[in-house]
């Protein structure tokens, strides 16, 4: 089999996003993009919406309850004291140890869960649709002034779909189209 | 067209992308202006001098400071409050940027992160060395310990206060650095030595910019800035407390959390008012860095001392009302009239009065007047915690007890070393990282659909 992946590389977002739209009528599998900065169009058309808000609110769920339990075991169960002929259990004192713990917590939690889910970790190798194409001239682009769209992903495209892929991106003003050796 | 709330553009002229890249990144890859050396050499010996300070206060004891048995929290608690408040700046900017989605703020935001950790790393340390015994402060931690077992004091301010400015810390450190991974990996792929990309690879995680990764970079950030939020009211007001909960005339009052919020805002807006004159000066940003966006911080500098001006107002106007003579002899005796009547002047003076002049469009539009206001406003403000602690321990309910606070040379030192550590680390950050917010500041240029033969677009413009 001789199929090939194609990366179109494009100078605005829009024109990539044209292209995109395009690509997908007839069906030509869009396998990643890649921009300089986060390009809303493209991100609604090809992005699925992160589920890292709700794993927020379920860490900060959690944490909420887990401090309070801990605050309520100190305070009532270990080391019962009175403070002034207050009950032990005075749950505003409670209130800014609850409200500080819980958000040191989520936000820790959900940085993780960030790092976890996109991979990213200091000291990671470059993995990107460019330097698998080994095409010198482009690397570095994608973090300046380049737009790309990668095609076909692992399976590669067959040839009428390369053709035509071929002819959308040119026509919504791709400045290059790169093919994805295959090793 | 994008603009500040003032009105104007936020990038001056037309750029591509690559020149956007080029010229933010340019602040980064030319080699230091004579200044950088120069503040670089001021600041390295601060920091000496507050090391030789630290190391006395740490070696030799609390006895060198000028605290005494009524002023038991002197100059190293002023300094505390004064540069947490400053650190506020920062994390005001990041909320702005991505929770109400203020443009403007894309090309202040980094600096003033900045400026926030390094703050906030400033006023840690006070907390720290003035415990005296700086290796127990392990006992701060609650864990199942062999003293007792003993807890810590969760009901105590000064618990919830370390609490907050810990987690201020790691937060704005963590909105700083995951804001820059984009521009790391830029500054990365333009590397020109090994070393500097192997750096740069290093702290930008691989990042390449795709479009998965933004949407969950986008989430990560609005998250952490969701979480920053809360945080930004709530740390100055829990430093408040360790104020308000105790029963001091000119502590023990209900305005001091939203008195100190409002005062952190506007000491932090003027830092970055000063930061940021300072650097358009030294830098070709002029184009990011407008007349427009200082326009805007001095609108909130406007704001900011109108409110704080009223603070003052009701705290001298609740002293009086609630009838305790107390409270009368503190406000009206020592801090208007009397022995601090000086340092509670200029305090009125330089915070609720000068910026006043900014509702003048032409002092709004002069760097000089601009740049003198934003540091007579800290000035001020210094002198606002000055007037809050010292006044009151000073001359509290015993006049047998009444003292006077000078500060020593260790105090002056800590506090001198405090600006060494801040601008050290100002200089290194505008050294090793492009200053504006790379890719936030492209969404605002390059060749928009409009720009490009728009009779044969008829798609719909995303």
């Amino acid at each position: 089999m001789n199929q090939k992946g194609i990366i179109g590389i494009f100078t605005t977002d829009w024109q990539m996003s044209d292209a995109i739209k395009r690509l997908r009528e007839k069906n030509i599998p869009v396998t990643d993009a890649v921009t300089p900065f986060p390009a809303h169009g493209i991100m609604k058309q090809l992005g699925k919406e992160s589920r890292l808000p709700f794993f927020s609110l379920a860490a900060g769920t959690g944490t909420i309850i887990l401090v309070f339990a801990f605050l309520y075991y100190i305070a009532v169960i270990d080391y019962p004291i009175i403070y002034g002929g207050k009950p032990f259990f005075a749950f505003p004192t409670f209130v800014i140890i609850i409200y500080m713990l819980t958000i040191l917590l989520t936000f820790i939690l959900t940085v993780l869960a960030f790092q976890a889910r996109t991979g990213l970790f200091p000291g990671k190798e470059i993995d990107d649709p460019v330097h698998r194409a080994g095409d010198e001239r482009y690397i570095g682009g994608m973090t300046d002034d380049r737009f790309m769209v990668a095609l076909g992903g692992e399976e590669g495209l067959s040839g009428e779909m390369h053709e035509s892929a071929s002819t959308i991106l040119r026509e919504s003003g791709a400045k290059e189209i790169l093919e994805i050796k295959r090793s | 067209m994008d603009t500040t709330s003032a009105g104007a553009p936020l990038i001056e002229g037309k750029m591509s992308y690559r020149q956007v890249t080029d010229t933010l990144s340019g602040t980064v890859e030319r080699k230091p202006a004579k200044w950088w050396y120069a503040g670089m050499t001021l600041s390295t010996l601060a920091v000496l001098f507050g090391l030789w300070a630290m190391y006395t206060t740490v070696t030799v004891g609390l006895g060198t400071w000028g605290l005494n048995n009524s002023t038991a929290w002197g100059w190293d608690i002023i300094n505390f409050v004064w540069w947490i408040g400053i650190g506020h700046a920062g994390t005001a900017f990041t909320i702005f940027l991505i929770v109400f989605r203020a443009k403007w703020a894309a090309a202040i935001n980094r600096t003033a992160e900045a400026m926030t950790v390094f703050a906030v790393m400033c006023a840690g340390l006070f907390p720290l060395i003035h415990l005296g015994r700086l290796w127990l402060v392990f006992f701060i931690a609650p864990y199942p310990n062999t003293r007792g077992p003993l807890w810590v004091g969760y009901n105590s301010p000064l618990f919830w206060d370390v609490l907050a400015i810990t987690t201020y810390l790691l937060l704005s450190v963590t909105l700083w650095y995951f804001g820059m991974i984009p521009d790391l990996a830029t500054m990365r792929d333009r590397a020109k030595t090994k070393l500097s990309r192997t750096i740069y690879g290093f702290f930008s995680m691989g990042w390449i910019g795709s479009v998965r990764n933004w949407m969950r970079y986008e989430a990560l950030t609005k998250i952490l800035a969701g979480l920053a939020a809360p945080l930004v009211v709530s740390v100055h007001t829990i430093v408040s407390l360790n104020f308000a909960v105790s029963v001091i005339p000119g502590w023990h009052t209900t305005i001091l959390p939203p008195y100190f919020f409002v005062g952190a805002i506007f000491s932090g807006f003027a830092m970055v008012l000063t930061i940021m004159i300072l650097i358009r000066k030294a830098f070709p940003l002029t184009s990011f860095i407008t007349m427009g966006h200082l326009n805007s911080i001095s609108r909130v500098l406007i704001f900011g001392s109108m409110v704080i001006g009223l603070a003052y107002a009701t705290e001298l106007f609740i002293a009086w009302y609630s009838g305790v003579e107390y409270e009368m002899f503190t406000f009206f005796k020592s801090r208007a009239t009397g022995r601090y009547a000086t340092t509670f002047w200029i305090m009125v003076v330089c915070n609720a009065i000068i910026p006043q002049l900014l509702w003048f469009r032409k002092i709004r539009h002069s760097i000089g007047w601009l740049l003198a206001i934003s540091i007579i406003i800290n000035i001020g403000m210094w002198y606002e915690r000055y007037v809050i602690l010292i006044s009151s321990l000073a001359q509290d309910f015993l006049p047998s007890s009444w003292v006077t606070f000078t500060p020593t040379i260790v105090d002056i030192g800590i506090y001198v070393g405090t600006f060494g550590i801040f601008f050290t680390g100002m200089l290194l950050f505008i050294r090793a990282i492009p200053m504006i917010a790379i890719f936030e500041v492209k969404d605002l240029a390059g060749e928009k659909r409009e720009d490009h033969k728009p009779d044969e677009d008829k798609t719909e413009k995303t």
